[in-house]
């Protein structure tokens, strides 16, 4: 048996040691290098105002409670209790044209395996423009019926992957699939977490369209064991009715990130939901007109939207800790505002692009 | 035939006679082959049909246990064929069972490498699937992912699984399919490096119960004193020995050599070991050297060059140093020409010793003892052909190791060899495990078992300091780092330097070590280059070192305070009462010195604050009529317990596998309130890490070893070879050899049931002392 001295020494040991593990670097202004390198960098100047942000508002929040600051509702299910705060603002919401895509896929041959560029070139000069005329290719006519079959089946999913096969993730065309899916079933989806890995996601942002506005649902961990329940509420949003993700980098972070701590309460996930991740179109987009593509630069240079005192994500688990430690709720304050404009921002994105696409561009 | 010619002169030509101290020749034996009990499938039998392989019965007796479902340890000598004994009933289960995995786990990348071919081979002859695939660190982003789906045979090492562990959702279909673990140079893996691999073991196997697999564990060990024990520290269960060899062997000479013989030494070590070097050269025996140092086997190879180059024109460049550090191309270059007879000789430092095929040699020298019989078995096992003669040379040190073998060649001969220690009980290192496998998946009181007694308790602690959090599924991992970048597999202190050497990081060492070997002004040894300590940096915990080229070395000496906070055990044989328990203490480095060989240059002064940390240790105390007898006769009593107290701790790696700087020790003539004439051995790790406990349990024979040490050695009134410790912090004062040997004989009388005890013979129904729970 331990003695009380010496466990409480290394309990010490272990926080200090933890606690001096970052996973970010903090440079001086003017050594800008990569761009959409991944966000593991804060300049000084940022880190220091984080900093005083802190301070400030441990002051302004001394003695308050977390339920007197977050006042939202409680939902209930098998993982347990968690908090949900709601806000909602209006949005534009993006229209479908089933059409327009579906006339767009058929035109473009080089979806059919096999044929490149200068193929499809070949092909149309001999006559063969569309899909459906594909068909009558004897080397082609399996895989364009193929195509064909998906689309009449209005297999959605189906489409979205054979699509994925033949065209990178920034395509015109995997953007104009989410127009099939009704703004109503998209979810929009951004998390915040305690580390880059195998830490709890202490903030889950859900976004839901109805009606000319958006519904932001935000998932707050008022303690580390409300977790498992904010995962299966989030995972609630995914399991309706032809649910579509929507994501900025979700599909290097976010989603992993999700389905890894669902599995680590030994909640096994379900496979392919359609994903549109905006960061990669919003690269094809305006990449070299920018200086990165973070959320935060398209934020203010696309959508010209300015955020006051916001916080730098690197800072969030820092933050986030601090009130654990202290129990003044003050610095969650930041990451839940943080955390809901990039939601509202990531789908007034969306709705850019896909009115840039329906505009042909 | 050479070797028996080589024999004959060392036996013969009067410079060699009279450094001889022994020749101990063993027999050639033939091989015992055997069958499995049930035939292997087709494929397989076709393959070994194919390269003309007949199975030995230790084979055959590991794959019957294998396929019985039994953890396994092998312990049978290199080159018997260790890796087939796993590797085929591993492939027979990958051919049945499609779902079927394995992981096999190596010290280094260079090891996989070299396994990973052999083990592709046998997948493409027999048309086994098994896709066998490295993932370490050096693997490429772009293809984890499909090895870690389509391997079904993932060749790893314990650094790579400390970090793989928490992405186990990635692994599903590999963790729930896991049948074999195999962990091979097993042995590598104990001391603290191999504490926190027994406990990432224990993370393995929690996370594979969480995906329904239990895979059998299969440990590839060199000889051990203690290998069930090893093997169940290692895994947490227990295991199958199997050790009796039944490999062939042709007849080994085995020299023990001692340029020392007088009591004092002519020429250096490494000097005589070239002029063997050249006589094996000159009789054209194909030999490898080992050295303890890079610097050592390059000048015992530039020495021998300049020798040939006199005697035997053209022959110099039949002899090359080796190092760690080649490329995988340039190591087989030198084993091709080996093989071919182009080079004769080889020079290298022990990174041989892992078991890359070298193959076709007939003479192994090695130059001072390498500190334990185990790899002093393992290097002299790489002599000897197919059938013919083969001898292996080993080269005394000065030290009282060496020393004592030359003087005692039977006791050479019938060590059993040391045991490897484990201590799965640091809370140190229990703590970070437990840190790790929260973050891996929720601690539940169903982990309990798997992590010890301490883990509970321990639990709280972190939970109290924010780490852990308790929730309805078990104590979930909530700290801001990554736990895994958090615990280090190699120290148990956080509190660590990081060595850097033109801005490039050498290695990390905690506090203790630093302060012990890495002062400013130190000569430090890494990986055998030799670098100085310019700078010791402990605000912002660096050392900053540069190569250098010195025939100098340090040695740091300390002062010891020391107070027992807590007696765990106790036994009284005759009037000696033996203890062990937590010890506080508290070692000041004050200066260190600065030796060439034996001589003294220079003292420096250290200005270095104490190192302070609870620890293990046992201690005993000399009753009165000892210490009469002692003064009785005008000799020194405190003088004789710090001799015994360097004998027992020099004899200390004998029996446990560890470097006398593990271990520190304290004796005084009065101790406590009471003034009792104490001597104190403790671990110099904290926490504590099992060696003064193993030392408890072997305490009477390690008294009677002593014994023999200090009695039979030559000198006058103590040296290094016996009582003289280099780490000494009172440099070696006060030190009475007379009073040591009567303290010893009296010791001994007590705790053996005769005067020529064996070691480790347990002691007639001692007394146990009861201790406060």
């Amino acid at each position: 048996m331990q003695s009380a001295s010496l466990l409480a020494g290394i309990g010490a040991r272990w926080q200090n040691r933890v606690a001096s593990l970052r996973e970010y670097d903090v440079i001086r202004e003017g050594n800008v290098f990569g761009t959409s390198f991944a966000d593991s960098f804060l300049y000084q100047d940022e880190f220091d105002c984080a900093r005083r942000l802190r301070s400030r508002l441990l002051d302004e929040y001394e003695g308050r409670s977390f339920g007197d600051v977050f006042s939202g509702t409680v939902r209930e299910n098998e993982g347990g209790e968690c908090t949900v705060l709601t806000s909602r603002e209006a949005i534009a919401v993006p229209g479908q044209d089933p059409e327009s895509l579906r006339d767009a896929i058929l035109a473009d041959l080089t979806l059919v395996k096999g044929i490149g560029p200068k193929t499809a070139e070949r092909l149309r000069k001999r006559g063969f423009a569309t899909i459906p005329d594909l068909t009558g290719h004897g080397r082609y006519r399996a895989p364009a019926r193929e195509l064909l079959a998906l689309i009449e089946a209005g297999d959605r999913p189906g489409l979205l992957e054979f699509i994925a096969r033949r065209h990178s993730a920034s395509h015109p065309h995997i953007l104009g699939m989410s127009s099939l899916f009704p703004p109503e079933s998209l979810v929009f989806f951004d998390i915040e977490t305690l580390g880059l890995f195998a830490r709890p996601i202490i903030l889950f942002g859900v976004g839901r369209i109805e009606g000319g506005r958006i519904t932001v649902s935000q998932y707050l961990l008022e303690d580390p064991s409300e977790e498992h329940a904010a995962l299966l509420e989030t995972l609630s949003h995914l399991t309706g009715e032809n649910p579509a993700l929507v994501t900025f980098n979700g599909k290097a972070f976010d989603l992993p990130y999700f389905r890894d701590r669902l599995a680590y309460y030994g909640t096994p996930f379900f496979a392919g939901i359609p994903h549109f991740d905006i960061l990669h179109h919003s690269r094809r987009a305006w990449k070299g007109e920018l200086r990165d593509c973070r959320l935060g630069t398209l934020e203010r240079e696309i959508l010209g939207v300015q955020r006051s005192e916001d916080l730098p994500s690197q800072m969030v688990p820092e933050f986030y800790e601090t009130y654990l430690r202290t129990g003044n709720p003050g610095p969650l304050v930041p990451i839940v505002e943080h955390n809901r404009q990039d939601v509202v921002s990531l789908a007034r994105l969306y709705a850019l692009h896909m009115e840039r696409w329906h505009a042909g561009s | 035939m050479p070797v028996p010619e080589l024999i004959r002169i060392l036996q013969e030509q009067p410079v060699y006679r009279k450094r001889i101290a022994h020749i101990e020749s063993f027999p050639a034996r033939e091989a015992a082959f055997g069958e499995p009990d049930t035939p292997l499938p087709e494929s397989l039998a076709a393959y070994l049909a194919a390269k003309r392989i007949r199975l030995y019965t230790h084979q055959c007796a590991a794959i019957n246990a294998i396929r019985s479902g039994k953890d396994t340890i092998i312990t049978t000598p290199t080159a018997s064929g260790k890796t087939l004994s796993f590797a085929l009933p591993v492939f027979e289960r990958l051919e049945r069972d499609p779902d079927a995995r394995a992981l096999f786990l190596y010290p280094t990348k260079a090891l996989a490498n070299d396994q990973l071919g052999s083990l592709r081979e046998i997948g493409k002859f027999t048309g086994i699937p098994a896709h066998a695939a490295i993932y370490d660190g050096d693997t490429p982003q772009g293809h984890r992912a499909s090895i870690r789906e389509m391997s079904r045979l993932i060749l790893s090492n314990p650094h790579e699984l400390h970090q793989v562990l928490s992405w186990h959702n990635r692994w599903r279909t590999f963790f729930s399919g896991l049948r074999f673990v195999v962990i091979d140079e097993a042995h590598r893996y104990r001391g603290v490096f191999g504490s926190h691999i027994s406990l990432v073991i224990r993370r393995l196997r929690r996370i594979a119960r969480f995906y329904g697999s239990d895979p059998v564990f299969i440990l590839s060990t060199a000889t051990l004193a203690n290998p069930e024990e090893f093997a169940a520290r290692l895994t947490g269960r227990d295991a199958a020995l199997i050790d009796a060899d039944g490999s062939p062997r042709g007849r080994k000479h085995f020299v023990l050599y001692n340029p020392n013989f007088a009591g004092i030494s002519e020429r250096s070590t490494h000097q005589e070991t070239k002029d063997i070097l050249v006589s094996c050269v000159r009789e054209a025996i194909p030999t490898l050297c080992f050295t303890v140092s890079r610097k050592m086997a390059e000048l015992v190879s530039l020495w021998a060059q300049n020798d040939l180059r006199q005697v035997l024109p053209g022959k110099q460049d039949c002899v090359t140093a080796y190092r760690a550090g080649y490329l995988p191309e340039e190591r087989r270059a030198i084993e091709r020409r080996l093989k071919s007879g182009d080079l004769s000789a080889v020079v290298s430092t022990n990174a041989l010793e892992l078991g890359i095929d070298i193959g076709g040699l007939d003479a192994v020298i090695i130059s001072g003892y390498p500190g334990t019989m185990m790899a002093t078995w393992q290097q002299a096992g790489r002599a000897g052909r197919s059938g013919g003669d083969s001898v292996a040379v080993l080269v005394g040190f000065e030290g009282p190791l060496d020393q004592y073998f030359m003087h005692h060649p039977d006791q050479f001969f019938s060590r059993a060899h040391e045991h490897a220690i484990i201590d799965t009980e640091n809370p140190y290192i229990l703590s970070g495990h437990l840190l790790c496998a929260a973050a891996e998946l929720p601690v539940r009181e169903a982990d309990f078992p798997l992590f010890g007694t301490g883990c509970e308790a321990m639990i709280g602690a972190l939970e109290e300091h924010r780490l852990l959090r308790k929730t309805p599924w078990g104590w979930v991992y909530t700290g801001r780092g990554k736990a895994a970048e958090a615990v280090q597999l190699d120290s148990i202190s956080t509190d660590t330097f990081r060595v850097t050497c033109s801005g490039k990081l050498l290695e990390t060492i905690d506090r203790a070590h630093a302060f012990r070997e890495a002062h400013r002004g130190a000569v430090l040894l890494h990986q055998g280059d030799t670098y100085l300590v310019r700078e010791m940096d402990l605000e912002g915990s660096v050392i900053r070192v540069t190569e250098a080229d010195v025939d100098y070395y340090t040695q740091a000496m300390h002062d010891v305070d020391l107070a027992v906070r807590d007696r765990k055990k106790a036994r009284d044989t005759n009037g000696i009462t033996l203890s062990f328990g937590d010890v506080d203490v508290s070692e000041r480095f004050f200066a260190y010195k600065v030796k060439r060989f034996d001589t003294v240059l220079d003292v420096v002064p250290l200005d270095l604050p104490p190192i302070q940390f609870g620890t293990k240790a046992l201690w005993f105390t000399i009753p009165e009529e000892i210490e009469r007898a002692v003064l009785a006769r005008n000799l020194d009593f405190a003088g004789g317990l710090h001799a015994v107290e360097h004998a027992l701790i020099a004899l200390m790696p004998f029996h446990v596998i560890c470097d006398r700087w593990d271990i520190g020790g304290l004796s005084t003539p009065a101790y406590g309130e009471e003034n009792i004439p104490t001597i104190f051995v403790y671990d110099g790790y904290e926490g504590g890490i099992g060696l003064a406990e193993k030392a408890y349990d072997l305490f009477p024979g390690l008294v009677a070893m002593a014994r023999k040490l200090v009695e039979d050695c030559p000198c006058e009134s103590g040296c290094p070879s016996c009582v003289y410790s280099p780490k000494c912090g009172n440099d070696n004062h006060p030190m009475d050899k007379e009073a040591a040997i009567l303290i010893l004989r009296e010791l001994e009388a007590r705790l053996c049931p005769a005067p020529a005890a064996a070691e480790a013979a347990p002691v007639p129904a001692p007394v146990q002392v009861p201790c406060d729970p």
